[in-house]
């Protein structure tokens, strides 16, 4: 009954040459659960994309030549604040300790603050850096070496001050849940090159999901196939991914095999194309097996490069996430998602204190994001590789007085009206700054920059018109950048 | 929907000079497209139609080339192609595009033809030229008078004929004529009929969820009565596992979890909701009486405990608890859901699409999205942390009537009181405002204490920056000696008419002190107070907690709408010297979750002398009132229960009033709304008030075009993998057309009328259908003309869901526990996926029975769902689902291969293989007949056979590590044969 791998292999080809016959002349394919017409009814338009269900992944081709073939987002769950690392307020550390005009209070509303609270300063020195002459923060002193590579838009604005709602916007382009994540979009939009991994990757630290949970790179409405696939630095590092007790690698293969055996004969009697999409999908996780656990295996990095980002194997961090995030887009995996928790900076305890805690997680995240960068550079990577920093939005120049009273720490309220994110790598013009403030940092001067118009302009750094990257749904064409106007930032393109 | 569009300005085109006309027109190629369907009118030059129909020819011509910028949101040049009366009047440009009956005065007509490539529509960037066929469509349907039809969906059902058919041997059921009707029109034959076994166990998993036992495939097969697939059938309807199978079904729709969602996403105890449904699918309740239940049963006349539980449905909003989130955003957040979740629910449509404008392609327009709002909008919830109001459900069903009986009487004596004290309290008469002489609070704050402007009465007004924990304290001066019977005080929104719009911050008396003192200043003592009452009969926290020392009192919480009242009444006169003064201690514990402190921003105080107050407190009958109630309140708490939210309708006098969202922005209010339907729906019935019951019995009506086709459209798709309508998510313009629409709307009336609502009913005639019991075997003539069996030219071949991947898999273990109801249990889940942030629940893996409980019973956390359910393609159930789209995945085999849950599963399914004796070949067969209900084709007994001696060897070479997995030889290998057949092709679907 065994057959030679040559003629398995032959067999199989046969399997996939009949289903792509199928999908190919049978106008929407059997099975071909997410071709647009079916599933959006008829709002289906030429731009939709169509994607075989029996590699839902495959590479395909963008909309035109990408910059950036993939991206690496480093979230900061709870969101950082800015005045302490990015941007330089003379204007607000004289006014430091001065109670908050009441120009800036009317009409607002503020998660904590409550009445009139006191401008704050950023407690920490400022100094140019580069030949770009980038203001940083003492807390970045590793990041003065590369901020010729990176891009700053300081005049960040979002219309959400909660967590939960922010981080959605900032992943799904809506604050409601049930929307798409990038990685989703992108993984949809594009496929990934190695289909022995997952697409589109997320990797947690800190010790907490983000607040808004796994919707943050939840598929929505795209196929479920599409969702982030969590990567853990303990356990499985891909759910289920190891065989269980008692059962090993060649055994495991063996019954793989045996299953696709069977599966094949089921395939001759039913004729369904389904059956055959199974038996790949089987060998693909027998595949899986090997290679997302060897991607995430980085025990064996050689001393120099764990001196470079501080990692420490076995344990979870943010170091330890920013060097997976190069071996997984090393080994062609399309988005990495980077959550780190623990940024919510309200100034109540030593942890969340600006000039303790605060301090603290900078200086990890200073090393680590500091050496991704120049990591991904000797690589040769940094040139096709997005990486992408911000929070869910920024803090407030004013010192938070949660329920009106001083509060214990120095911290800062959550603060929708302005924050900075930085893009470097992929395509976008490394050494500059993009928009900027009035002088204490509260809201953008000129037009601010929306999350919207950072989505278009990630989407077209991969290739791809955020217009046409569309799936239809509920009666719309949905998109990740939504119903209100978008934009490419040109301004920021290399 | 998308302001990137391009604009042309052009000239007009006719003498009328009077307008410049301008053209917005849609998108660049691609971007948006409104393009609708692939080609919805033949080629041009067919013949054209005597009597030209809107729906089926005009209709699809506007919606592919026009609506994307003269539609519902877009109304370009002050045109609609979406309503009758804005494409025959006058547009901005004073033309009329339509003029009913004359074609040749029509503008559209003249755009559509014009020579000139600028100016003809659509614009040639936008799409192609209409065709010659849709031109003469056009002019013939107006010069016939342009009539207007509905959307095939808004208009009622039709009795149809049931049609003829060649092979009239084939039909079981008139249904099947439809079918077969429309397959002999294609120029294709039914299927064979399955062989038993197949229809066995594809009616077993559609109806209860679970394959068929070993003894039922047998049983089955031996029973050569007539009626042998009715009694099989009949035996599924009555199995109790068919509730647990439709519930899951529902509950997607209900977006049903255990937990509120959000950032912290704590527990939620509503799965008495979740025991609600099945034992209403297990009783068969009529659709219309579970519609209304659901939707309105708190507001039915004597309504029972189980009427209330089910309007948990729609409790299932989740509710944000984060720090520093605003309630009356995620209320409202909660209120816009619950409409767009019953819309798609019953109707089928996308009504969320109102939220901002008109909808783009339905006739709903922006202020009926709000109409609708307003039915929802005076529920008492809101957005609070406990998820109040709370039913408290008995958790043994016995109680339930007990605990009924209790709650009805609670809540008159409540009213009684209520209304009683509140008589007494509106006189006007007895009060003498109060004018504080000094007013301080601790804090950066102050008190301002004024006469109001408009009505002249003296109140405080709390300023600045008032921390949570303040104290107002407050002196008031007797001119003339006062015998004081009653100390009332007013709570006031600072501004009441922003208020009425957008809820001010509310607040929470804790603690109300009053001491008298002497004109020198000396404390004559504390006034103790013996009873306290305001406005509302069943207050989130009891009033007379602010005469005791907790943070709960007298509340507003946390967002006040209305002026409040409360009055605090001593059990003897009080008497103020004159000169003597009164001090008030207000003390406010309670915040908001954004550590708002919660205190009365605008305070007034009156003191009453009518000695009716003294009498009431004194009187005997008060007095008994308050010991019953407190005996009442006793015997109810002595009755162990669960709190689940439930809904509840505000008093009259409290209820919110609801004001359209200038597009869509809630803190934007523009005019308000009264309750109403949409005028393209059959209206509410005359002189019913407009509240939540009359819109619950509206959907329920037979009068409802879209309810029972909707309903009747999910049961179908249920079973045959994909709705009549495909995306049952949509039957509105933009949705797929019905592939059979006579059959549909058969099918509605039959379930609404024959059927009385009944689903059992309606599933029966599809189950023992003749379309049902085909063989889903393909052929190359079926791929060639039916390849997605829209025609149903062959049975349905689906994957499980997720719930019937592990239910099935239970089963087979024999380790199935058929423990039905209660709280949410916890199967293995690896280490390590459940970490929300503050919150401190834990995964606790259950033990005995509860590890092997069917999969409708799992735990549903919102932001970390059960991992191996969510590969599978379940939801999340943050938002309603009506279809779940199902995927073909590697991280799907890992977690039937790999996940501990599945192979512990394995194990007891060899287990019941190794009992079945003989040799490990009829071991083997055994255990894939059971799986399959199949003997087994030699050739797969002969791969199972291989890899059964594969293991063999294997667990000779590693015979140490193997033992984790199975004590000996044989049993591993039939362990890992167990495993390999839970992951064939043919398990995992049916």
């Amino acid at each position: 009954m065994r057959v030679s791998i040559h003629e398995e292999q032959e067999q199989l080809t046969l399997a996939q040459t009949t289903r792509r016959h199928f999908l190919g002349d049978c106008v929407a394919g059997l099975g071909s659960f997410w071709l647009a017409s079916q599933l959006g009814g008829r709002l289906a338009s030429a731009a939709s994309v169509e994607r075989d269900p029996a590699a839902p992944l495959a590479p395909a081709s963008p909309h035109f030549a990408p910059k950036a073939k993939r991206v690496i987002y480093l979230h900061m769950a709870g969101s950082p604040s800015q005045l302490d690392l990015f941007e330089h307020k003379p204007e607000l550390e004289k006014l430091s300790g001065q109670d908050c005009p009441q120009s800036f209070l009317a009409g607002k509303r503020f998660a904590f603050i409550r009445g009139v609270p006191k401008l704050l300063g950023s407690p920490f020195p400022y100094a140019q850096h580069g030949q770009s002459g980038a203001w940083l923060s003492s807390l970045m002193p590793n990041f003065a070496n590369v901020v010729d590579d990176v891009c700053f838009i300081h005049s960040m604005q979002t219309d959400q001050f909660n967590h939960g709602p922010a981080q959605l916007l900032v992943h799904t382009g809506n604050q409601n849940l049930g929307y798409a994540s990038m990685g989703s979009w992108a993984t949809y939009g594009l496929g990934t090159e190695n289909q022995n991994l997952p697409g589109f990757v997320v990797l947690l630290s800190g010790g907490h999901f983000p607040d808004a949970g796994k919707s943050v790179w939840g598929a929505g409405f795209l196929p479920s196939v599409y969702q982030g696939v969590q990567c853990r630095s303990s356990g499985d590092p891909v759910l289920f991914l190891s065989n269980p007790p008692g059962i090993d690698r060649d055994l495991r293969g063996k019954v793989v095999q045996a299953i696709a055996d069977i599966d094949r004969q089921t395939y001759a009697e039913t004729g369904d194309p389904e059956t055959v999409a199974r038996v790949s999908q089987y060998e693909l996780a027998y595949r899986m097996q090997v290679s997302a656990t060897d991607a995430m295996d980085f025990a064996k990095e050689p001393a120099h490069i764990h001196q470079l980002y501080g990692t420490k194997p076995g344990e979870e961090s943010l170091a330890n996430n920013c060097l997976l995030a190069r071996r997984l887009i090393e080994r062609g995996v399309r988005f990495v998602q980077l959550f780190d928790w623990g940024w919510d900076s309200h100034g109540t305890t030593n942890d969340t204190a600006i000039n303790i805690g605060f301090a603290e997680k900078c200086r990890v995240l200073d090393r680590c994001a500091s050496a991704l960068l120049v990591d991904l550079k000797q690589r040769g990577l940094l040139d096709d590789t997005l990486v992408v920093w911000s929070g869910e939005f920024g803090r407030t120049p004013m010192r938070e007085n949660r329920g009106g009273r001083e509060m214990p720490f120095i911290g800062r309220d959550h603060h929708p009206h302005a924050f900075t994110l930085w893009m470097a790598g992929g395509g976008v013009r490394g050494g500059f700054s993009y928009g900027e403030t009035d002088p204490i940092g509260y809201a953008p001067v000129g037009e601010p920059v929306q999350v919207r118009d950072v989505h278009a302009t990630i989407l077209h750094l991969l290739g791809m018109d955020h217009q046409k990257l569309i799936f239809p749904y509920q009666g719309l064409n949905q998109k990740l950048t939504g119903v209100k106007s978008a934009r490419v930032i040109d301004e920021i393109l290399a | 929907m998308d302001s990137t569009l391009s604009m042309t300005v052009l000239p007009p085109k006719r003498g009328r000079e009077k307008a410049v006309l301008l053209l917005a027109m849609a998108l660049a190629a691609g971007s948006f497209s409104l393009a609708i369907g692939e080609e919805a009118t033949p080629a041009p030059n067919g013949d054209l139609p005597q009597k030209v129909s809107f729906n089926e020819h005009i209709r699809p011509i506007f919606a592919k080339h026009c609506v994307a910028c003269h539609g519902g949101v877009k109304q370009a040049s002050g045109l609609s192609f979406i309503y009758r009366d804005l494409a025959t009047g006058e547009c901005d440009s004073g033309n009329r595009p339509i003029v009913p009956g004359n074609s040749k005065e029509s503008y559209l007509i003249e755009r559509i033809t014009d020579a000139d490539l600028e100016t003809r529509m659509p614009p040639s960037d936008h799409g192609p030229p209409l065709s010659k066929r849709d031109v003469e469509l056009l002019r013939r349907w107006i010069d016939q008078g342009a009539e207007w039809e509905l959307h095939w969906s808004f208009v009622a059902p039709k009795p149809q004929t049931v049609p003829g058919v060649k092979h009239d041997a084939w039909p079981r059921d008139p249904l099947d004529n439809f079918i077969l009707a429309k397959l002999e029109s294609a120029g294709l034959a039914p299927a064979p009929e399955a062989d038993r076994a197949t229809w066995l166990r594809r009616a077993s998993l559609d109806l209860t969820g679970m394959p068929p036992t070993a003894d039922e495939y047998a049983a089955f097969e031996l029973d050569n009565r007539p009626d042998a697939y009715e009694r099989a059938a009949d035996r599924l309807f009555a199995s109790p596992h068919f509730g647990e199978r439709w519930a899951s079904m529902w509950l997607d729709v209900a977006r049903y979890a255990d937990t509120q969602g959000y950032e912290k996403d704590n527990g939620r105890d509503i799965w008495p909701y979740r025991d609600w449904v099945i034992r209403a699918f297990n009783a068969d309740m009529p659709f219309d009486e579970f519609t209304v239940k659901q939707l309105a049963g708190d507001l039915l006349p004597n309504a029972t405990l189980a009427d209330r539980l089910a309007t948990a449905f729609n409790r299932n909003t989740q509710t944000n608890t984060e720090g520093g989130t605003d309630d009356e955003e995620y209320r409202t957040v909660a209120v816009l859901d619950r409409v767009s979740t019953v819309w798609q629910t019953w109707q089928g449509m996308t009504f969320r699409c109102t939220q901002c404008h008109s909808h783009p392609y339905d006739p709903f327009r922006h202020d009926e999205f709000y109409k609708f709002i307003a039915f929802f909008n005076t529920s008492r919830d809101a957005d609070l942390n406990g998820d109040e109001p709370v039913l408290r459900v008995p958790n043994d069903d016995a109680k339930w009537s007990e605990a009924q009986r209790l709650d009805e009487q609670i809540a008159k004596l409540r009213q009684q009181t209520t209304e009683q004290t509140a008589a007494l309290a509106t006189d006007h008469a007895q009060w003498t405002w109060q004018k504080p002489v000094s007013a301080e609070v601790n804090g950066d704050a102050r008190l301002v204490v004024r006469d109001d402007p408009s009505e002249k009465v003296p109140e405080v007004l709390a300023k600045g920056t008032v921390p949570q924990g303040c104290v107002f304290t407050l002196k008031f001066t007797a001119a003339k000696a006062t015998r004081v019977t009653a100390l009332r005080i007013d709570a006031l929104p600072p501004d009441l008419e922003a208020a009425l719009k957008t809820p001010a911050a509310g607040f929470v008396l804790s603690r109300l002190k009053a001491h008298v003192a002497s004109p020198e200043g000396a404390d004559l003592g504390e006034i103790k107070f013996v009873a306290a009452a305001c406005d509302e009969a069943d207050p989130l926290f009891d009033v007379e907690e602010s005469m005791r020392d907790n943070p709960e009192g007298w509340e507003q919480y946390t967002r006040q709408t209305y002026p409040r009242w409360a009055v605090f009444i001593p059990e003897k006169p009080v008497d103020l010297p004159a000169g003597g003064s009164l001090r008030l201690a207000l003390h406010f514990g309670l915040a908001d979750s954004g550590a708002g402190a919660l205190y009365i921003q605008r305070a007034r105080f009156a003191l009453s002398e009518s000695p009716a107050w003294t009498a009431l407190v004194g009187s005997q009958a008060y007095h008994d009132a308050k010991e019953q109630l407190a005996a009442l309140l006793k015997q109810r708490q002595a009755i162990p229960a669960t709190a689940v939210p439930v809904m509840g309708e505000q008093e009259p006098q409290d209820a919110r009033r609801t004001y359209v969202f200038t597009r869509g922005n809630w803190l934007d209010k523009d005019r308000e709304v009264q309750p109403g339907v949409p005028a393209v729906m059959p209206p509410l019935p005359a002189g019913v008030r407009a509240d939540r019951l009359a819109m619950a019995r509206w959907f329920a009506s037979k009068e409802n075009p879209l309810t029972a086709r909707v309903m009747v459209n999910r049961l179908w798709q249920e079973l045959f993998g994909a709705g009549i309508v495909e995306t049952a998510e949509d039957f509105g313009t933009s949705g797929e057309l019905p592939s059979h629409p006579e059959l549909l709307d058969y099918l509605a009336l039959r379930f609404q009328n024959e059927d009385q609502w009944s689903v059992k009913r309606m599933l029966r005639e599809l189950v023992l259908s003749a379309t049902y019991r085909q063989s889903s075997v393909l052929n190359a003539e079926k791929i060639e003309k039916d390849s997605r069996n829209r025609l149903l030219s062959r049975g349905p071949r689906t994957r499980l869901t997720a719930e019937m991947v592990r239910d099935q898999a239970l089963v087979l273990s024999g380790r199935f526990s058929p423990k039905m109801f209660g709280q949410p249990v916890m199967p293995p889940q690896p280490d390590g996926v459940w970490r929300s942030v503050y919150n401190g629940a834990k995964w606790k893996t259950a033990k005995g029975e509860n590890r092997y409980r069917r999969a409708v019973y799992t735990y549903w956390k919102r932001t970390s769902g059960y991992p191996s359910m969510l590969t599978f393609d379940a939801p999340s159930r943050d938002v309603c689902v009506v279809r779940r789209i199902a995927t073909n995945t590697p991280l799907q085999a890992l977690v039937t291969l790999n996940d501990q849950a599945f192979v512990e599963l394995a194990q007891g399914f060899a287990e019941r293989m190794d009992a079945v004796g003989g040799d490990e070949h009829a071991k083997i067969a055994a255990g894939y007949e059971q799986a399959t209900g199949h003997r087994i084709e030699p050739e797969k007994l002969a791969r199972l056979a291989q890899l059964y001696d594969e293991a063999a060897a294997a667990y000779e070479a590693h015979a140490d590590e193997a033992k984790s997995l199975a004590a000996n030889r044989e049993r591993y290998a039939l362990c890992v044969v167990a495993n390999a057949i839970l992951n064939l092709d043919e398990v995992l679907t049916k």
